[in-house]
């Protein structure tokens, strides 16, 4: 029989609609797979088990009947817990949410319904997504399902473990600061963070708006794609849904990828621990074998982006949580209580200035580090994959510092509002960890294709302790 | 108005988020982390137009796109 958790959304979804196996089927191994990884990582914050049989019947009655003309009929997928749902109150992996259910799906979870997926399960997240580790210190650490000792990054932490695991082809997920990026190289897996803009936030937690980016994760490219396609376009309830037209992304991927540049910027890159440099080198070379050209590059000054960032972020955060912080502070876990009230030390002129000057820095990003390169490679965390005791930090002094270490090399690209495509590098046998590549606004298409690339030379793998 | 050349102005001084119940020692990690990143803000707006605006980012994204 065939491996249901080793294949693509897109081969999962043919497989049903050619009635080799049922939805229901699908959906059963599934819920199987995500408790087994739930005892292993806590991945699920709340699993829809009868809501997802019913959905499965469902589907497996219009395929009967000869309607399954949407991508991802009877496909279970599943997400983070922070998009609304009719009817749902999601968690945003707190304990101090408001009790009201939501009175419409997000458009992330309306887009992927009218593609046929059904979602089966809310999965773990940082509390309020705002963490990129895992650790959460109101519902429970996310642990690795490659070694539970180790962190699964955040803040979608429980989608990168689920889609790592195998229980899930594809989860929903969001990046602020790193959140896509992170669970999904901690994991070993991949992950797009779309162009600021490209998907609708309506619906979805929002931590930081001016950085907030709705993405998924995946084991293969070809499911970040198709994804992408079904989630990206105008939004009236999003204004800054672009509406630029949306590529048709999985007949993208054969697009040629040789003679691409791909750019190095050795002065950032040589920030990271030197493992981890040679992880970035050891990607590279294989891309070159693919036929992308290496050339130099340079990001405006790394550290400036990165206290850019945190002039729109922290605010940004503060002032979504200002009431809560005032009024239930003691609810909040020790770490997000301590990054929430930073935001209140920083001045309306600062926080102006950072947003004011972000079109120069994505104009001087462009004429510069992209003048002579179609994708830049850069790492994604700045250390081997850390233990989740090294950066149990819980709110204490040094918050600041370890957490500013992780979104390192993560969070200045949300400032750029620049595409990313996170790859696993080749583990042989060790612990995971993955690169990211940053491409033009809008160049998802071609991010895609060379990730396609790639998986034909690392192919996708299934996660199990080591 | 805050200065960045005064991290202890409206943002950082001893009055900043009073409403806030926070220990002394996060009290100060938190200015100054606030007057750190003041810093970089003060050198930045020194280099930006008198123009300059929050929705540049946005057409500076569009124009990436097309060119």
């Amino acid at each position: 029989m065939t491996d249901l958790a080793a294949l693509s959304a897109l081969s999962l979804a043919k497989a049903i609609r050619d009635k080799k196996v049922s939805s229901l089927e699908a959906t059963e191994a599934a819920i199987e797979r995500l408790r087994a990884c739930h005892e292993l990582t806590n991945c699920i914050i709340s699993l829809e088990a009868d809501e997802a049989r019913a959905g499965a019947r469902a589907a497996d009655a219009a395929i009967a009947k000869g309607n399954a003309g949407v991508p991802l009929t009877g496909v279970p997928l599943a997400h983070k817990d922070m998009f609304d749902r009719k009817g749902k109150i999601a968690s945003w992996g707190a304990k101090l949410r408001s009790g009201k259910p939501a009175n419409e799906d997000s458009t992330a979870i309306a887009r992927f319904k009218a593609s046929g997926a059904l979602q089966i399960a809310a999965l773990h997240l940082a509390e309020f997504a705002y963490g990129p580790t895992g650790h959460n210190y109101v519902l429970g650490h996310a642990r690795n399902p490659w070694d539970p000792t180790r962190i699964t990054g955040g803040s979608s932490a429980g989608t990168g473990a689920a889609v790592a695991y195998g229980a899930i082809p594809v989860g929903l997920g969001s990046d602020t600061g790193g959140s896509l990026r992170l669970p999904a190289a901690c994991c070993g897996v991949t992950s797009i963070k779309p162009t600021w803009g490209r998907v609708s936030r309506a619906g979805a937690m929002p931590l930081s708006p001016a950085l907030d980016t709705v993405g998924v994760i995946a084991r293969h490219v070809e499911d970040l794609a198709l994804a992408l396609g079904i989630l990206a376009g105008p939004d009236p309830r999003d204004t800054a849904a672009t509406t630029l037209p949306v590529p048709d992304y999985v007949a993208r991927l054969a697009d040629p990828v040789k003679g691409l540049k791909l750019g190095v910027d050795e002065a950032v890159v040589g920030e990271a621990d030197p493992q981890v440099q040679r992880m970035v080198e050891q990607v590279a070379g294989i891309l070159g074998k693919l036929g992308l050209h290496r050339t130099s590059c340079r990001f405006p000054d790394w550290q400036t982006l990165d206290h850019l960032v945190q002039l729109v972020q922290f605010p940004d955060a503060s002032a979504a949580h200002t009431a809560f912080l005032r009024t239930r502070a003691n609810e909040y876990g020790p770490q997000v209580r301590a990054r929430a009230e930073v935001g209140h030390f920083i001045s309306a002129v600062d926080h102006l200035t950072a947003l004011r000057a972000r079109g120069m820095f994505v104009e001087r990003t462009l004429q510069e580090t992209f003048k002579d390169t179609d994708i830049a490679i850069l790492p994604i965390l700045a250390d081997p994959l850390p233990t989740i005791s090294g950066l149990d930090v819980s709110g204490g002094p040094q918050v600041q510092a370890a957490m500013g270490r992780v979104v390192k090399f993560t969070r200045p690209i949300n400032y750029l509002g620049l595409p990313t495509l996170t790859l696993p590098i080749p583990r042989a046998g060790g612990l995971p960890n993955g690169i990211q590549l940053v491409g033009r606004p809008y160049a998802e298409a071609t991010l895609l294709a060379v990730g396609k690339a790639y998986q034909r030379e690392v192919p996708p793998e299934i996660a199990r302790p080591l | 108005m805050a200065s960045s050349n005064d991290p202890q102005g409206a943002s950082g001084g001893d009055d900043a988020a009073s409403h806030l119940d926070m220990p002394p020692e996060r009290r100060a990690a938190a200015k100054a982390q606030a007057a750190m990143l003041s810093r970089t803000a003060d050198r930045i707006a020194r280099e930006l137009p008198f123009g300059a605006d929050v929705d540049d980012f946005r057409r500076a994204l569009i124009q990436g796109a097309k060119s």
